[in-house]
């Protein structure tokens, strides 16, 4: 059996060696299923390398440059033949010494051709790591002619001009072209940025469409927030996080804002994807502009809109009913919370742990959706951050940490 | 190394800080609910949520006010609401 392992590949090189098994090829001569080997030298010719290195896309587009590549050394390697020669030449006094050293300087040449070439063959088994690493700037230049695929990494960076073009031409009418021209970055291909667009344009629809989510179940907080007596000076209705004020979030009611801003002010530029953390200037571009609804956490409606009914029973003690509310509320159980409306001062504490001093007003997480927003961030780490706030230093971190005690983080010793 | 791993979890950890944030949790609710649902020590939970209100101290203080509000503002309102109800509920009844 033709066994060939990429190790061995590098160290074959002239056909004579094919059969030798250092390089890890074992032909079985038994075997009925190779071809006659009649003459070793012609073995390059035979043996159909697409089959030992893998025909992918892009390796034939390999051979074009090559050429190239060993023109380049050849005149490298010329020059220093002719070199030789003169030299020899030069302190010719007896032909037959030159002409040693000059078959010497050309076998030289000849025997560094034939490795360049095998070599150039070898890299073309090890991939386009080893082009590119050998020949950049060749690898870049053919990016243009998109003659092969080469990988872009999409830097924060490169992301954030990305989007700002995209933010100017409007991301329906962003065509690749003119998102190339405004980005003015030349390793680009329109190949690169359609691709990277089509990813932007469906990550875009299922952010958007879990902020449609979130806003219909803000909605219900609304018209819950209306019941509630109207409007509450200076806060949200809905006990919504509001640092509006300072920061310029669009005041309530919500129900206005998310919908249409959600075209407009909404347009935060999304997650790089593969990086692990939000880039840094995008942050300051992000949330003051739209302080995102939890999107991840709240997609309980039915959990939020019945929960409201309870809270009223505890601190006026009276009538467990609110009998407008309640028509709406009775019906769906709701999940986490004991289900026993009457004894309706039970109901909130133990679970919630308000301990009578604090209102649920602001519609108190379950464990069930906390639990479920925590563990989308352990099972989904790399996930945008919801509100992307500054990060701390890790170095501070760490030292605070030290100073409590804590040595390693993640701590090795079990906690909880 | 160990540095990227510990920056990579305190990342983590700021993660779930801020889902809970979006559930208007205070902090020693959110040290709570960390050590309980993904086992965070609540020494790291409470080191990193002080570390994020330093880098973000406008946030947190409005956060803070929020917090607040809701405390004094909701039982009032909370009160008139029901009060209203009741009286509205009795009115319909009488119908």
């Amino acid at each position: 059996m033709l066994a060939l392992s990429p190790a061995t590949r590098d160290g074959c090189d002239g056909g004579s060696e094919f059969l030798d098994t250092t390089c890890g090829f074992s032909i079985n001569p038994e075997d009925d299923e190779f071809p006659e080997f009649a003459d070793h030298g012609d073995l390059l010719d035979i043996i159909d390398f697409d089959d030992l290195f893998g025909v992918a896309g892009d390796m034939l587009p390999d051979l074009e440059i090559d050429p190239e590549i060993l023109a380049g050394d050849f005149s490298d390697h010329m020059n220093a033949s002719s070199t030789v020669t003169t030299a020899s030449d030069k302190t010719d006094s007896q032909g037959e010494t030159n002409k040693g050293v000059s078959e010497k300087g050309h076998e030289e040449v000849v025997s560094k051709r034939d490795d360049t070439a095998t070599e150039s063959v070898t890299y073309d088994g090890d991939g386009e790591r080893d082009r590119k690493r050998k020949y950049p700037s060749s690898a870049s230049s053919k990016n243009n002619e998109g003659k092969r695929k080469v990988k872009v990494d999409w830097t924060p960076e490169l992301h954030r001009r990305f989007v700002e073009a995209v933010e100017q031409l409007g991301v329906d009418k962003a065509v690749p072209s003119r998102i190339l021209e405004l980005m003015g970055v030349h390793c680009l291909t329109r190949h690169n940025v359609a691709s990277h667009l089509q990813k932007y344009r469906s990550h875009r629809k299922h952010l958007l469409a879990r902020e449609a989510e979130a806003a219909n179940w803000t909605r219900k907080r609304h018209i819950y927030g209306v019941e509630t007596g109207g409007n509450i000076n200076g806060r949200n209705k809905n006990g919504w996080l509001a640092p509006a004020p300072t920061i310029g979030f669009p005041p309530p009611p919500p129900v206005a804002v998310a919908p249409p801003p959600v075209h407009h002010h909404h347009f935060r530029p999304l997650h790089v994807w593969g990086h692990p953390t939000v880039d840094q200037s995008v942050m300051p571009h992000v949330w003051p502009k739209h302080l995102p609804p939890p999107s991840n956490a709240m997609h309980n409606p039915p959990f939020w809109v019945s929960d409201s009914p309870y809270w009223h029973p505890i601190h006026n003690g009276t009538t467990p009913y609110l009998p407008t509310v309640a028509t709406r509320f009775r019906a769906p159980p709701v999940a986490g919370i004991p289900q026993a409306l009457p004894p309706h001062h039970t109901v909130y504490k133990p679970d919630n742990g308000f301990g009578g001093a604090r209102p649920p007003v602001d519609l108190h997480p379950s464990k069930e959706s906390v639990d479920a927003a925590i563990g989308d961030v352990l099972a989904r780490p790399w996930l945008p951050l919801p509100l992307g706030l500054k990060p701390p230093a890790v170095d501070g971190v760490m030292s605070e940490l030290h100073r409590h005690g804590v040595s390693e983080v993640p701590p090795t010793a079990s906690c909880a | 190394m160990a540095d990227s791993s510990s920056a990579s979890y305190i990342h983590m950890v700021q993660h779930m800080i801020e889902k809970c944030l979006i559930f208007h949790m205070s902090k020693e609710e959110c040290v709570e609910a960390l050590s309980k649902h993904a086992n965070i020590t609540p020494v790291i939970t409470s080191t990193v949520w002080k570390e994020l209100e330093k880098e973000n101290k406008e946030f947190f203080k409005a956060y803070e006010e929020t917090q607040s509000n809701q405390e004094q503002m909701s039982e009032e309102e909370t009160n008139q609401m029901i009060q209203k109800i009741i009286s509205d509920s009795s009115k319909e009844s009488d119908d």
